[in-house]
Parts: C-alpha cells; sequence; structure tokens
C-alpha cells in the first residue's frame, strides 16, 4: 500500500519535472535551446516544403487555358434550375397571403433586372434566330470581348413582370422561370433545332397540374445564344430563360413537377443526377 | 503407527522424516497384505484421484474476449464507439444523415473483430500443439491390496496404497520406501540432477527431498525395485506442491504489450490535442457546437490506425511461424518479441546446453590421456586405437558392463541406439561399440561366470569370463570403479601391453591423470584385470560371488575412462553470440559445481581466461578470503551458498560477475535468481524442462520449456518450447525477436506516416471550407486496402546490421514509438505526403474548372443539394452531382496519391540508418507489396460500378503523376536526412530523427 502511494507520489513529481524541470530547466523534456533548434528546423523545413508547394501550383496554373478548362466531360449533360429558388426546391405560397409569395417576387425581380430591355438593348446585339452566334478566334489572336445576344425581359410576355406584376403568384396562376446551366462551348441543337423544355407532373400528380403555358413560345432556347464563351471572354452574356406559367394547376395539394430539355445534341443525364437535362421541384398553392 | 494417519491431506515436507521408524506388528502385517478394497475406495473418495488438478485454465471465451478488447483494440472499440455517437448526434439532429460514420463505426468493429478472431484462432492453434504433447496413454500401478498384487490406473491410487515399483516405471505418487533392491530414481525432473539416485529404506537426510527413502510422484524408477507406501497423492505431492506454487505466480505483462500501451499513449495524445484544438477553432470559426462535437468525433477517429493492429499481429504472426520452423514454438504470439528484449539468459544444463547422455571423454591408458569423440555426428578426431592396452581396456569396459543396447536397432546409427542400463554403462557401451565393433559378439566369446554388481560400499563392479581363446581355460576377471579403489587392488599396470610393477612414479601419474580428468568435470571410472590362474581356479570352478572366494586384488591396472555429459556442438557458437549480442548467460544447474565450471569452460559461460576467486587464490596461493571478488569476472555458486546471501549480496553478484554458474540449486533458489536478475531491470528468459523449473519458467520475462525432455507442467508454465531441446535454437530465436522489434517500428513509421494526409484534408476541410478533399471511404481504402501488404512486407525486411552484436534494447530507454518516430511520420514526411495528395486535389479543381482561389470558402454552397447551378472559376454552372463526382474524383486522386508517396515511404521505411542503396531491394515481399497497392489503387479508381460502391472514379492517366515530385522528394530527404546522420554519429540530426 505505501509502496504503491508512493510510486504515486513519484510519478506524479516524474510529471511535474517533465512539465517543468527546475533543475535542468527543461519544458516538456527540452531546453530553450533545444526547442529553438528543433522549431527553427521545422520553420525552414515547412518554409521549405510550402516553397516547393507554391512552386507546383505555380506549375498547374501555367498549364491551365484561361478562357477554357482542361475538362469538361463532367457536363456532358447540362444542369437545370428553377427560379425562383424555394427552399429545397419547394414553391408553397397561398394566393390570398400576400407576404407568402412577396419573396418570389422579389427574387424574380432580381434576378431579371438584367433582362431589362432597356439594358440588353445597350450591351448585346441582336442575332439571327435559330442560328449559333458563332464568334471563333482566328488562330493565335483572341477574338475578344465577344458580343452576346439579347433576351429580352420581354419575351417571357406574362412571365416577364412587365405585364404582371405579380407573376400571376395573387391568381393562383404562378410563372416559374427555367434555365439550362451555362458550359462552355455547349452546342445543345443540330439542324436549326432549338432544345425545349417540357413540363409535366410525375405520375401520381398528372391530373393536378392542369395546362400550362411556355414562354417563349414552345418552351425553346434559341440556338443564338450558344455557344458561351466563358465569362472572360464573353462579359455580357445573358443565359435564355423559358418561363412555365401554371394556368390551372389544383389548389391545397402537392403537385410534384419535373421539367425537362428535349434537345437532338445533348444526351440524356444519368439517373443518379437529379438535375442533369431536368429539374424537378415542388409546388403547392393554397388558397387561403 | 497406522498408515491411515498417515495421510494427513496437508502434510508437511518435515513430517516425511518423522515417519522413519515405523515399526509395528500390525504394519509388518500390512506390508504384506496392502490396503483393503473397502479402504482405498474410501480414501479415494475423500482424497480425489491421484492426479495433479490441471492449473486453473481461463475458459475459451474469456481467451477470447482478452483477444477482442485486449491492448490496442481498446482504441479501435473507443473509435467504433465515437462513431456510433457521432452517427447517433447526427441522425438526431440531421434529416438525411451522412452514412460516413456509421460506416466507419462499423468498419472499425469489424476490424477489430476479424483480427481479434485471427490472433484468437493463432493461440489457439499453438495450444493445441501443447496438448499434443500430453501423454494420452494412462498410467498403470501396481499396488498390493488384500495381499494380492493388481495393476490399476494410477489415478486410482490413494494414500496408504503399498506399492511396488521396478526399473522403467514412472513412480506413481510420494512414496515411503520400505524396501528397495538396487532401486535408483531419476529425480532430474523434480532437483535437475542429472545422477540417478539411489534409494532404500534409510533415513539419510533431514531434508525429504535430499533423504534416500522417499520417492517422488513423477519422477522415473531407472532400475531395481522397491517396494513402499504412498504417503501424498495429487496436488498433495511435492510435485503436486510446485505446480501449484507455479500457477499462483502472478506474471507481468510482455515488454511488446507495454510498448504497444505506450504507443496507444501517444497516439491517444496526439488525437485528443488534434481533436480539443480544432473542437476549438471550430466553436471560434462559428460553426455549432454539435458540429464542432462531430468534428472533433472524426478527428479522433482519423487518428486511429485501423490497419495497424492487424499488421503487428500478422507480422508476429509471420515471426512465430519462422521461429517455430527454427524449433522455437512460441505460445503467445506477444513473445516473439520478448526474446528479442531478452538480456539475461538463465540457462539449465543437463539437455539444454549439453547432450543429456553419458559419452566417453577421455581415456587413460600408456601413461598418457586421450581424448575421444564427443561430437554429436562424430566428427571429432580419433584417438589411436592401435595399443595393446586400448584393447585390453575396452576389453574390460565392455565385459564388465551390464548396459545392452535395446533390441530391433539396428538400423539406428550407434550414438543414437536405446540402452538399458545406467548412464555411465551405457557411455561405455556406445563407445567400446564405435571403436571395437559389436560388444554382443565379444560377449558371448567371453562367457560371464560370475558377477558382483556395484554398490556403494565396494564402489567396483566385477565379472569373470571364459577367455576367447578356446584352449586357454583360464578365467579372466575384469573390474571397474572408483579409480582409487581399483587403484588399490593392482599391483601391476598394463603399458604398451605389458604388465609392468606398478611402482610410486606410476601412481603419481596415476594421480595425476586422475585429478586433471577429475577437474575437467568428468566422472572417471579405473579399470583392471586379470586372468586367474589355472592351477588355481580350473575351469568349472565354482565363484561365490557373495562370499567372495576368488582373488580380487593384485590386479593389473589398465587405464582409467572418463565421462561426461559432453556439450551440445552449437552450443559454444550460440553462448558467443549471446556474449556479443550483450546477452548475459547464466548457467543453473542441480549439478556438482566442477562439472558445472567444467561445462561452463567448455561452453564458454565462463569464457577463456575469466577466473573465479577460487581460481585467483589457486593462481595466487593465497586463502580465497584475500581476493577481491571484484578482480573476478566469473564466478560459481554453490546453492548452499545461495541460501545465506541477503538481496544485496545477491544483487552485488548478479551486478558485478559477468559470466555466473549456480551449481546445485534448488527449484525455489531458480526463482530467486531470476527475481534478482528482474530486479536489476534485466529482462530474463529461464529456459527449464523439470517440473521443478515451471515457477521460474512461469516468473521469467519468457519461459522456455524442453520440447523433447520437458515435464507437461514446465511446458504449460513457458512461454515458449523449444523443440530440439537445444541452446542454439533459443539464440536463432532472439535474432528473430530482435528482428520483429526493429521492422515493426518501420512498419509502424511506414502506416502512421499516412495518417497526416488522411486527417489534413478534414482539418482544411473545417478551417478553409474547401470541399472535403478525402472521404472516409478512401480513408479506410488506404489504412486497411493499399498499406496493408506493404506494411506486412516491412516484417520480412532484412537487419541492416548484424542486430546480434548490438546490445539489448533497453527497455526504458528504447520503444518502439518515440517522439521521434512521430515526428519523421508526422511531422516531415506526412506533411509532404499531404500536400501531394492536396496538389493532386487542386489539379483535379482547378482542370475542371474550379481555381484554387475560388475553392476557399466554398463549402457551403459546395455541399448545399438544392444548389444545382453553382458557378465555377469559367462562368460555368454545375449541378450539385456534378461537382460531388469531381470531389470525388479528388478524393480517387488524393487516395491514388497518397500510394504514390507511400511508394517512396516504403522504400525509406526499410532502413532506418542505412542508405537503400546499401540496403538494397531484395526484399521481394516488399516489391510485390508495391505492385499490390499500385494494382489495388489502380483496381478501385477504373474498375466499373466503383462509382457507385465505393464512390470512386476513373483518373485521368496525368493525376496519377501529380504526387510524383512529392515521392521524389520525400526519398531525396529521406536519403539526405540518414546520410547526415550516418556522416555524423551522435549529432543533432541522430538524436532529433533517429527513431
Amino acid at each position: 500500500m505505501s509502496g504503491s502511494k508512493e510510486d504515486d507520489r513519484k510519478g506524479s513529481s516524474e510529471w511535474r519535472d517533465f512539465f517543468w524541470n527546475p533543475r535542468t530547466h527543461e519544458l516538456l523534456g527540452r531546453t530553450a535551446a533545444s526547442w529553438g533548434l528543433i522549431l527553427l528546423f521545422y520553420l525552414i523545413f515547412y518554409l521549405c516544403l510550402a516553397g516547393m508547394f507554391a512552386f507546383t501550383m505555380y506549375i498547374l496554373l501555367l498549364t491551365l487555358d484561361d478562357y477554357k478548362p482542361t475538362w469538361q466531360d463532367r457536363l456532358a449533360t447540362p444542369g437545370m434550375m428553377i427560379r425562383p429558388k424555394g427552399n429545397q426546391l419547394e414553391i408553397t405560397f397561398s394566393t390570398s397571403d400576400t407576404e407568402s409569395w412577396d419573396g418570389f417576387i422579389h427574387n424574380l425581380n432580381s434576378f431579371l433586372s438584367p433582362y431589362n430591355d432597356s439594358y440588353q438593348v445597350q450591351t448585346n446585339d441582336e442575332c439571327t434566330p435559330d442560328e449559333y452566334f458563332i464568334q471563333e478566334d482566328s488562330g493565335e489572336v483572341r477574338n475578344n470581348p465577344k458580343r452576346s445576344c439579347q433576351f429580352n425581359r420581354t419575351m417571357l410576355e406574362e412571365c416577364s413582370g412587365v405585364l404582371d406584376r405579380f407573376y400571376g403568384y395573387d391568381k393562383g396562376q404562378p410563372c416559374i422561370l427555367i434555365k439550362l446551366n451555362r458550359v462552355i462551348g455547349m452546342l445543345p441543337g443540330k439542324e436549326r433545332q432549338s432544345p425545349y423544355v417540357t413540363c409535366a407532373a410525375k405520375r401520381e400528380d398528372s391530373d393536378k397540374i392542369g395546362p400550362l403555358a411556355y414562354y417563349p413560345p414552345n418552351g425553346t432556347f434559341n440556338l443564338m445564344y450558344y455557344p458561351y464563351y466563358g465569362k472572360k471572354a464573353q462579359v455580357n452574356y445573358t443565359q435564355p430563360l423559358v418561363a412555365v406559367k401554371f394556368l390551372n394547376a389544383s389548389l391545397n395539394t402537392d403537385i410534384n413537377v419535373e421539367c425537362k430539355v428535349t434537345s437532338n445534341t445533348l444526351a440524356a443525364g444519368s439517373d443518379r443526377d437529379k438535375f442533369a437535362g431536368r429539374v424537378s421541384f415542388k409546388l403547392r398553392i393554397n388558397d387561403k | 503407527r497406522s498408515p491411515k494417519k498417515k495421510k494427513g491431506a496437508t502434510k508437511d515436507m518435515d513430517d516425511l522424516k518423522k515417519e522413519v521408524p515405523i515399526v509395528s506388528k500390525r504394519f509388518l502385517f500390512f506390508l504384506r497384505i496392502g490396503l483393503t478394497n473397502a479402504k482405498a475406495a474410501e480414501f479415494l473418495l475423500r482424497d480425489g484421484p491421484n492426479a495433479l488438478t490441471p492449473p486453473p485454465t481461463t475458459p475459451e471465451w474469456v481467451k477470447f474476449c482478452r483477444q477482442l478488447f485486449g491492448g490496442f483494440s481498446i482504441l479501435l472499440w473507443t473509435g467504433a464507439i465515437l462513431c456510433f455517437l457521432a452517427y447517433a448526434i447526427q441522425a438526431a439532429t440531421e434529416d438525411e444523415p451522412a452514412g460516413d460514420n456509421l460506416y466507419l463505426g462499423i468498419v472499425l468493429t469489424a476490424v477489430v473483430v476479424i483480427t481479434g478472431c485471427f490472433s484468437y484462432f493463432q493461440e489457439a492453434k499453438s495450444s493445441k500443439i501443447m496438448e499434443s504433447f500430453k501423454n494420452m496413454v494412462p498410467q498403470q500401478a501396481l499396488v498390493i491390496r488384500e495381499g494380492e498384487k493388481v495393476q490399476i490406473n494410477a489415478e486410482e491410487v490413494v494414500a496408504g496404497d503399498l506399492i511396488e515399483v521396478k526399473g522403467g516405471d514412472r513412480i506413481p505418487a510420494d512414496i515411503r520406501v520400505t524396501s528397495a533392491h538396487g532401486c535408483k530414481v531419476d529425480n532430474s525432473s523434480l532437483t535437475g540432477e542429472s545422477e540417478p539416485q539411489s534409494r532404500s529404506p534409510d533415513c539419510t537426510h533431514d531434508n525429504p527431498l535430499e533423504t534416500r527413502n522417499v520417492a517422488f510422484f513423477s519422477t522415473n524408477c531407472v532400475e531395481g525395485t522397491a517396494r513402499g507406501i504412498v504417503i501424498c497423492t495429487g496436488d498433495r505431492t511435492v510435485m503436486g506442491r510446485i505446480a501449484t506454487l507455479t500457477s499462483g505466480l502472478e506474471t507481468g505483462k510482455t515488454p511488446i504489450a507495454r510498448e504497444i500501451e505506450h504507443f496507444i499513449h501517444i497516439i491517444t495524445g496526439v488525437a485528443v490535442f488534434l481533436g480539443v484544438t480544432f473542437f476549438i477553432l471550430a466553436i471560434i470559426l462559428g460553426y455549432t457546437w454539435l458540429e464542432a462535437v462531430i468534428f472533433l468525433i472524426g478527428i479522433i477517429v482519423a487518428n486511429v490506425p485501423e490497419g495497424l493492429l492487424a499488421t503487428v499481429t500478422v507480422c508476429l504472426t509471420l515471426t512465430a511461424k519462422r521461429m517455430a520452423k527454427k524449433n522455437c514454438l512460441v505460445k503467445n504470439l506477444e513473445a516473439v518479441e520478448t526474446l528479442g528484449s531478452t538480456s539475461t539468459i538463465c540457462s539449465d544444463k543437463t539437455g539444454t546446453l549439453t547432450q543429456n547422455r553419458m559419452t566417453v571423454a577421455h581415456m587413460w591408458f600408456d601413461n598418457q590421456i586421450h581424448e575421444a569423440d564427443t561430437t554429436e555426428d562424430q566428427s571429432g578426431a580419433a584417438f589411436d586405437k592401435s595399443s595393446v592396452t586400448w584393447l585390453s581396456l575396452s576389453r574390460v569396459a565392455a565385459l564388465c558392463n551390464r548396459a545392452q543396447f535395446k533390441a530391433g536397432q539396428d538400423s539406428v546409427s550407434i550414438l543414437k541406439r536405446d540402452v538399458a542400463g545406467d548412464a555411465s554403462e551405457s557411455a561405455l557401451l556406445k563407445c567400446i561399440e564405435l571403436s571395437c565393433g559389436s560388444v554382443r559378439m565379444m560377449r558371448d566369446k567371453n562367457k560371464k561366470v560370475a558377477e558382483i554388481p556395484f554398490n556403494s560400499t565396494n564402489k567396483y563392479q566385477l565379472s569373470v569370463h571364459e577367455t576367447e581363446d578356446p584352449n586357454d581355460n583360464r578365467y579372466l576377471l575384469v573390474m571397474k570403479g572408483a579409480p582409487e579403489r581399483i587403484l588399490d587392488r593392482c599391483s601391476t599396470i598394463m603399458l604398451q601391453g605389458k604388465e609392468q610393477p606398478m611402482d610410486e612414479e606410476m601412481k603419481e601419474a596415476f594421480q595425476n591423470a586422475y585429478m586433471e580428468l577429475g577437474g575437467l568435470g568428468e566422472r572417471v571410472l579405473g579399470f583392471c584385470h586379470v586372468l586367474l590362474p589355472e592351477d588355481q581356479y580350473p575351469k568349472g570352478f565354482a565363484f561365490d560371488t557373495d562370499d567372495v572366494n576368488f582373488q580380487t586384488d593384485n590386479l593389473c591396472f589398465v587405464g582409467l575412462i572418463s565421462m561426461i555429459d559432453p556439450p551440445r556442438a552449437a552450443v559454444p557458437d550460440a553462448v558467443g553470440k549471446c556474449r556479443s549480442a550483450g546477452i548475459k548467460v547464466i548457467m543453473v544447474t542441480g549439478d556438482h559445481p566442477i562439472t558445472a565450471k567444467a561445462i561452463a569452460k567448455g561452453v564458454g559461460i565462463i569464457s577463456e581466461g575469466n577466473e573465479t576467486v577460487e581460481d585467483i587464490a589457486a593462481r595466487l596461493n593465497i586463502p580465497v578470503s584475500q581476493v577481491n571478488p571484484r578482480d573476478a569476472k566469473a564466478c560459481v555458486i554453490h546453492g548452499s551458498d545461495l541460501k545465506d546471501l541477503s538481496q544485496d549480496q545477491m544483487d552485488d553478484i548478479l551486478r558485478n560477475h559477468t559470466e555466473i554458474v549456480f551449481a546445485r540449486t534448488s527449484p525455489q533458489q531458480k526463482l530467486i535468481i531470476v527475481e534478482g536478475c528482474q530486479r536489476l531491470g534485466a529482462i530474463v528468459a529461464v529456459t527449464g524442462d523439470g517440473v521443478n523449473d515451471s515457477p521460474a519458467l512461469k516468473k521469467a520475462d519468457i519461459g522456455v520449456a524442453m520440447g523433447i525432455s520437458g515435464s507437461d507442467v514446465s511446458k504449460q508454465a513457458a512461454d515458449m518450447i523449444l523443440l530440439d531441446d537445444n541452446f542454439a535454437s533459443i539464440v536463432t530465436g532472439v535474432e528473430e525477436g530482435r528482428l520483429i522489434f526493429d521492422n515493426l517500428k518501420k512498419s509502424i513509421a511506414y502506416t502512421l506516416t499516412s495518417n497526416i494526409p488522411e486527417i489534413t484534408p478534414f482539418l482544411f476541410f473545417i478551417i478553409v471550407n474547401i470541399p472535403l478533399p478525402l472521404g472516409t471511404i478512401t480513408i479506410l481504402c488506404i489504412d486497411l486496402g493499399t498499406d496493408m501488404v506493404p506494411a506486412i512486407s516491412l516484417a520480412y525486411e532484412a537487419a541492416e546490421s548484424d542486430i546480434m552484436k548490438r546490445q539489448p534494447r533497453n527497455p526504458a530507454r528504447d520503444k518502439l514509438v518515440n517522439e521521434r518516430l512521430i515526428s519523421i511520420a508526422y511531422g516531415q514526411i506526412g506533411m509532404i505526403q499531404a500536400l501531394g495528395g492536396f496538389f493532386a486535389y487542386f489539379v483535379i479543381l482547378a482542370e475542371n474548372g474550379f481555381l484554387p482561389s475560388q475553392l476557399v470558402g466554398i463549402r457551403l454552397n459546395w455541399d448545399d443539394r438544392s444548389l444545382n447551378d453553382l458557378e465555377d472559376s469559367y462562368g460555368q454552372q454545375w449541378t450539385y452531382e456534378q461537382r460531388k463526382i469531381v470531389e470525388f474524383t479528388c478524393h480517387t486522386a488524393f487516395f491514388v496519391s497518397i500510394v504514390v508517396v507511400q511508394w517512396a515511404d516504403l522504400i525509406i521505411c526499410k532502413t532506418r540508418r542505412n542508405s537503400v542503396f546499401q540496403q538494397g531491394m531484395k526484399n521481394k515481399i516488399l516489391i510485390f507489396g508495391l505492385f499490390e497497392e499500385t494494382a489495388l489503387a489502380a483496381f478501385l479508381s477504373y474498375c466499373p460500378g466503383m462509382d457507385v460502391a465505393l464512390r470512386m472514379y476513373p483518373l485521368k492517366p496525368t493525376w496519377w503523376f501529380c504526387a510524383f515530385p512529392y515521392s521524389f522528394l520525400i526519398f531525396v530527404y529521406d536519403e539526405a536526412r540518414k546520410l547526415i546522420l550516418r556522416r555524423n554519429p551522435g549529432g543533432w540530426v541522430e538524436k532529433e530523427t533517429y527513431y
């Protein structure tokens, strides 16, 4: 018993000695000089490593192209997205409750402000529809900055927010904007066939969705907005939009809607990616 | 005294001698009749069967649990529990909890259970081999009950039974001898004395172990017959008490277990330090406390080297297998390394250092000492066999000899044949058979007419034979015995075949030879003969051996033959190796000091030129008391002196003498010697075969039992069994043990290094909010996949220098894992590896459009499932799944990069001091490991379906090369470090980085 106690005391004093040994002036088993030396070593060592890393990163950046990423194979099927983007892609509101859709209106307004006709006319060109707007570089000489085509807000007609300030939300006929993700150099259609969007309800909700209206007509992304040349070359690029208006959706019920892009060049997305070439969201319109 | 009383269940040794004067009529009657069957049954019921209770064996499930929860497993269990805890927290707070922690927890559990099962079966396998040693044949005993001799199972013998034993029997219980006829017992398994002891009804000594009238349970009766009363059975026998003493001894942890504990402390320390630091950091960075707790658990778990437990087990198993091939059977895996740390070996003499068979070593005839060949394979030099004296000597030795070869051994080489007869006579028999041909033919030609066997009063043995020449009707009388007694009976001596009168000069020559041979620790016998004159002893003379009616003096002295149990051939080499390896070899024997010393000198335990106190005294011609004990490096200590030594004196002896021989030691003293060595901080290996050794075997850090001659009790107490009983095997064991310790260090250094590139991604993920560079699954792929074979292959690495030329490991200073190893693995190599991985990560993200500058702080958006138009540096937009595929490709690339940098790490871990160019790449398993990990990495990356199964994606070929510069840097850096380390021994680099 006494032996173990003694051992304990010895053990704790050993610990204290290890932490700070007043005889040898050792802190955690090392003298100041020893600490200094090892810290200096690690300082230099890490500085050298940092230098090496910086150097390899510099080499990496040298190999990169400023205008186009090295690989795009993961973007073979462009993603799709909706606006307004509700929480977890849920668009739930009550027609009578202004506050419930006020956020959506703000969201759409701010999203559409660069599409104002005045602004578009100022910065962008009018292009020939149904044709790619190709602006190739001639060899080493960059054809920059590249111009972009106009997408006027008014082309969305009922859903432009110009004719109907509330995008139909107050009447239970909400507008949803659909956009195709930007991918540099993507050519989404051939033979003057523009890709177009179709929306449908998922199986069990098909009778609830009611008629839909697409703007621009047929829900097309016109070919003239492609290809995209990247944000450095094509500063003022305006992404084409398609608006879908739910004209008579059932009230007080969840409607699962899926919108798909149909194109004769883009590969169909994999099953795992719910947002490649399609977009799903939930719509619920309450009347109170 | 009635025999009933004598079986008081708890009999003290001292009581035995009180029972010596047993004289009563009833008793004499009993001596004829024995117990009645009813009484015997009653006693059997009361005392239980006459068998040793097997040591309390740990139940199988306890052994299994010990494997499952012992040592290293605790760390993994803690990790697994933390994982489940983290998952539980996540599950309780999040809608869609990430399964990572759950998987990790399950994998950790699986790892512990699988490695636990593995080591359990490994141990079960060795204990099965153990069981095969046990003699399954039930023993029989001849008892006299109700006046009839009956053969019963030895287990049914009860105290009070009258028992008869004869040569070749095993004594079934402790017996008080009541009558004996030339009975000799071999007590070596109890006392360590190799000489058979005679047994008679007289009480000769106070100590029951020494007295002649007690024969002990499980010793062997070598020859003669005896009858006695059973005084103790089963556990109450002397043997049983020693066995009980053994099972009562607690053994400490093995050195490797202590090392692993120390290692766990370090790893846990680092993990907790990192975890807490980042917990605080996470709180400061504004994470919720719940997230911070999950990070904390994650970091602690990430620091657990999942594969290491399995690696260590496999490395030890491999070494155990390799040792088994070299005749060292290891019962307990951890004992593999213990042998390597051994700094003192206490070795038995008989059987371990020596061949355990008497062999003729020297002969003296023609006034000259001739050396016989004592080697096991008869490779030594032969002596001149042409002398006529030798022919006479060999004839005497062959005829005056009762030993004979057992039948049916013609195909066996002479030295290996079994002989019926006592050890010295067998030695003579073999020697003559070897040098002069068939002894049986010689005996057939010289028919034996009369014989007086050896007895302790005469101290000689004689026999009378007809001569070979049928025309010569004289009788030949041959005699052998104690040399001085033989000499007294001789008047002439044979020199070069001619009889010459024995003069003073010859007597002196005899004395000198006798002294010299005796001084070698050999047992010397004298031989003489005489042709009896035909006129006094005509053909058909009736020789009366009881009342000697013929001439037994005025004989012709022929020569001396001396015998010894010679050292095994490989032992002197092995002892030398031990010495250069800094291992002290102490001989502990029950034999006579002179014999012990002679053998010690023969095998080099007392090296040439080293003197004992007595030697110095003899050389300087001064009394022993005047010699300064410090001058003598060697010493021979008698067991009776040992008894009187105080603890300090004992320590003093062990500390100041490098070459120690303990002679005439008892079992308890062996234990004292072991404890003394351990007190001085030594790691002690003890060899032993007898039951008497088992307490010492148990107490020692590693007990080594003998596979052939060892008793079951000793095998049970031992950690290791020498299958060939050869001391030299211990030395190979030591070599393997030291090698595995070095290689385990390398293996651990290799495995720990990849911990840093595994944990830093998570830390950066937390601090700078970048997409996670390396996921849990890929970490597991490294720890349990690609790192495993290379880490194990390091166990096959050859030693860097002669490991048998350096001092044994100092357990206080030389740790398996020390702060220098951590500094190198974590602080230096690991950091370079992490940079390699991060570089690959940045390359992939940048080439896909996410430049490093954009990544910082992107985490929240990146991991937002509903954000499907995340913009990259080029203006492109990514869905959640698309960028996650890139992220998982990064994980794969990071993983592949770790494999690439681990190539270099594996190569640098091959050596701790030498350059790889000095060491070479001869380790084929290691080369296989390099290819295997690369192939596995490629498989994981490219095999179709891996994207779904493990979320690993194919890499562009160029991405494999991202880590190459870092791999190269590791190699160059470490080669440079080792170069400085070699150039500047004892310098700063060595002090800070030599692990």
